[in-house]
């Protein structure tokens, strides 16, 4: 009995430790102190100052922007790209297969500065392309791993089927590969995003004028002060992905229980 | 429905790159916390010009910046001193026509025609700042007069830091009585001695934002701008502003158009906004620094006293590998 | 039908074969290039063959470096292990809803900005933070402790930010021994000790390497937590380059900084394989 409780209390212990930054930073966000410092009263004026506050919305949307393009593209390229790699075979296969990995493996900080040579050698401006360039350079392996678990050669009976029944192979990419391959798509989809929404790293050796984005900017804040309208947005921020987290996990679980009742 | 779903995506596709509209813009770059957002958004609404501005913390990384871009990425660009050298002889910044900037008869003689850029050819000055030790007398009675007192064993974590390697070793060095730029070994060995003894008392090194520091009450030392103490001096009185009796260094920021640029009528608009008396005053009352412009602003620091015991950081060449060197190994 | 599905093969894999090549070939092979070039004093690049980059690198300076930013790597590394694998032992005795709950909150807080949480650290461990105030009004302590801008404050940041990295493939590795070999060890009367000798940790061992490896690799690169909850005052490999790259302006040094790690890397992933690991569950989260 003793033995259970002290077990509970360590996987207690675990979750304050996890939550207790994130729950302070909420707090603050009511706070009508400046400083972050004491809790001196409750406001929701921080909320209110956040809609005006240019600069870091700027930097937010810029930030959605990113996010939202490069998920959008790496998820095709990803996706078509699990799928080719499956199906057919090319010299320099085990190569390209071999590189895909390299992203998810090697240190951020490596990708972003060998992104920068890159992008100075070929005299590319720094600025909202390359970022989004760079953000669908480490999104795609994640893409492509998340999709290919769902591949199995039962999927490659299926399209054979449909193409000897007279599908073309767009159809049957569409109407069987596709359903098929769809909760490792939006799981792939799902984490390209959130990793884009909060890359440090590679956006700070990528990025240039005019395309500041949240992270970047709230770590210049973090250096000069942050002020509690920051806490308000990332409060926000927080129940819009745990919302699409969510979303996203029960549309899953509910693929894999009409799968089974099948 | 799938079509539109995809066309959809087509649509945020494009609208998310093509962010070009024929919108009369300056792509500015400068130090992070050195001009009130209402300086600019002013200019903004004056001229309907719109300014991407971005932020650099160290001059090293405004030269990668710029050497990292395409050419005319930039427009106008707020180096120091020595930076505007090294921008001059590699040809990374233009010269300036001085008739295109009118307000330039703003500014206090004393600042113009300095060592790094004698008849202001490819800059002037935008702000001056000199390195001083701020110290909080509520906690510390003791009498520190230089970078020597700090060596004290009782300041044990208490001192933050700028975090500029040129700065701090030039410092190590005006306290072992040697040139801020020397660049003999021997004395850079001591030098290295000398910031190792400090090391137990440093807590941070910060070069954002050390006033910070003073702020939350983390430390009751530092080394840092002016300017960075004069904001910590207003948030707390009992802070005391020390000019270090071994010497201090000088940083001019000046104003530069960027080879290249793009958007050159607007850079010379936006430098001749900034050279006007009254947006001078409003941005070093916001961000205390030194104005060289002929206003009056309440300052610690005399103007003919910057100069007086005050060095510039020099372009030192390849001995900036040893200098390298030493800031790792004092890390 | 035989060129139409030629047409459709190169629909499917020409993106990710030009992806490959352009941004990932491409920028490591320029790198690895630099890495044997010149820098001269102003910052550029001269196109000269030389070694010096990997030689400055063995310099006692770099080398104190990399050991001390090795070692905030292994300890962050260890003390991840150290919470996934209780963690993820006792929540496998619980029933399977509550399992897959717990993960997903693990989750959670990673859902927002890593700065933002690491600014959060900030709050609760400064000087005059939620912790030390706390402590500081009950009497505990008389004098506030130095939790940040030093080694502790590194580590935790770096442990809290890498965390969830490490219990998910150990939670999924647990989860997924066999009930019946534990209860067949246990008949036999194997002590707990043990069955976590002979059973657990063999097979779970590709889960913690796999762990291993998504938490040492950023926690060696991460130069924002150090220089946030480290002050700037400790230097990770992490800072080197970035200062090579852009305080420093030596692109070739910093260059063979990254090779030397992508080395490391790919030595770390062998290592991996050869304990049953797939590259394909790196990354899985």
């Amino acid at each position: 009995m003793k033995n259970k409780t002290l077990k509970n209390i360590f996987i207690a212990l675990v979750f304050i430790f996890l939550f207790l930054p994130i729950i302070i930073l909420v707090i603050y966000s009511f706070n009508t102190s400046k400083m972050n410092i004491i809790f001196e009263g409750f406001t929701f004026e921080w909320y209110k100052t956040m809609l005006t506050n240019t600069d870091l919305l700027e930097a937010f949307a810029n930030t959605l922007i990113i996010a939202i393009t490069s998920t959008i593209a790496s998820t095709i390229i990803g996706t078509i790209g699990a799928v080719g790699l499956y199906k057919y075979n090319f010299p320099f296969k085990g190569l390209i297969n071999k590189l895909i990995y390299i992203p998810i493996v090697i240190p951020e900080i490596v990708l972003g500065i060998s992104l920068l040579s890159i992008y100075t050698l070929m005299k590319l401006e720094l600025g909202m392309p390359t970022l989004i360039l760079s953000h669908i350079a480490f999104s795609i392996p994640f893409v492509i791993v998340s999709v290919r678990s769902n591949l199995s050669p039962l999927i490659t009976t299926y399209e054979e089927a449909a193409q000897d029944l007279g599908a073309n192979p767009l159809n049957t990419f569409f109407k069987v590969t596709l359903p098929a391959i769809m909760p490792g798509v939006i799981s792939g989809a799902t984490l390209s995003f959130t990793l884009s929404l909060d890359d440090v790293v590679i956006s700070y050796f990528t990025a240039g004028p005019g395309s500041n984005t949240l992270p970047l900017k709230i770590y210049s804040m973090i250096k000069t002060g942050i002020t509690p309208d920051v806490n308000a947005l990332s409060t926000i921020m927080l129940l819009v992905t745990t919302a699409i987290i969510t979303v996203s996990a029960i549309y899953q679980s509910r693929n894999i229980a009409e799968g089974g009742k099948s | 429905m799938k079509k539109y779903i995809m066309l959809l995506m087509i649509l945020i596709l494009f609208t998310g790159c093509n962010n070009k509209d024929n919108k009369q813009i300056v792509n500015v770059l400068n130090w992070s916390s050195y001009i009130p957002d209402e300086v600019i958004d002013d200019f903004e609404k004056e001229y309907n010009i719109k300014v991407n501005y971005g932020t650099y913390s160290s001059n090293e990384e405004l030269l990668a910046k710029i050497t990292s871009s395409k050419k005319g990425t930039y427009d106008v660009i707020f180096p120091s001193d020595y930076m505007v050298e090294l921008m001059k002889s590699r040809g990374l910044i233009q010269k300036i026509d001085k008739y295109r900037l009118p307000n330039r008869l703003n500014l206090n003689k004393i600042f113009l025609n300095q060592p790094y850029d004698y008849n202001n050819e490819y800059s002037y000055p935008f702000l001056s700042t000199i390195v001083v030790i701020a110290v909080n007398k509520d906690n510390i009675k003791d009498n520190i007069r230089g970078y020597n007192d700090l060596l004290n064993k009782k300041y044990k974590n208490n001192i933050v830091l700028i975090e500029d390697q040129r700065i701090v070793i030039g410092m190590s060095l005006l306290a072992n009585r040697y040139s801020m730029n020397e660049t003999n070994e021997d004395s850079l060995t001591k030098a290295k001695e000398w910031l190792l003894e400090l090391k137990n008392n440093i807590k941070a090194y910060d070069s954002d934002s050390p006033k910070t520091f003073f702020i939350t009450e983390e430390t009751d030392i530092g080394i840092m701008w002016n300017a960075e103490a004069e904001i910590a001096k207003q948030e707390n009185p009992n802070i005391e502003i020390i000019d270090p009796i071994e010497g201090h260094a000088i940083s001019t920021d000046n104003y530069c158009i960027v080879d290249g640029s793009k958007n050159i009528d607007n850079a010379y608009l936006f430098i001749n906004y900034l050279l006007r008396n009254e947006v001078s005053k409003k941005i070093v009352e916001e961000y205390p620094y030194i104005s060289p412009n002929n206003i009056i602003q309440e300052s610690n620091i005399e103007p003919e006293n910057i100069f007086k015991n005050g060095y510039y950081v020099k372009n030192i060449g390849e001995h900036i590998t040893s200098y390298d060197r030493l800031w790792a190994d004092i890390k | 039908m035989k060129s139409n599905n030629k047409v459709f093969k190169y629909i499917f894999l020409s993106p990710v074969v030009i992806y490959s090549i352009i941004l990932i070939l491409l920028p490591l092979i320029y790198i690895l290039f630099l890495s044997f070039c010149k820098s001269d004093s102003y910052g550029g690049v001269i196109y000269n063959f030389t070694l010096s980059n990997y030689l400055t690198i063995i310099n006692t300076t770099y080398i104190k470096i990399l050991l001390k930013s090795s070692l905030i790597g292994i300890l962050t590394t260890f003390i991840c292990i150290c919470i996934s694998y209780p963690f993820a032992l006792i929540l496998r005795e619980k029933k399977e809803e509550v399992r897959n709950l717990m993960t997903k909150l693990v989750m959670i807080p990673f859902l927002t900005n890593s700065l933002i949480r690491t600014y959060g650290w900030i709050v609760l461990l400064r000087k005059n933070g939620v912790i030390n105030n706390t402590l500081l009004g009950t009497n505990i302590i008389t004098k506030p402790l130095e939790l940040m801008y030093n080694n502790f404050g590194i580590i935790i940041g770096m442990t809290y930010t890498l965390l969830p990295f490490m219990i998910l493939p150990v939670c999924s590795a647990v989860f997924k021994i066999d009930n019946n070999i534990i209860e067949a060890a246990r008949d036999l009367g194997a002590k707990p000790l043990q069955i976590f000798k002979n059973i657990i940790i063999p097979e779970t061992i590709s889960g913690v390497f796999n762990g291993s490896l998504m938490v040492f690799m950023p926690a060696i690169g991460y130069f924002f937590i150090s220089d946030i909850l480290g002050g700037g005052k400790v230097m990770i490999i992490g800072n080197l380059i970035k200062n090579q790259f852009l305080t420093a302006r030596n692109w070739p040094l910093g260059s063979a900084i990254s090779i030397f790690l992508i080395i490391v890397t790919f030595l770390l992933v062998r290592v991996y394989q050869k304990t049953g690991g797939k590259l394909d569950d790196l990354g899985g989260m």
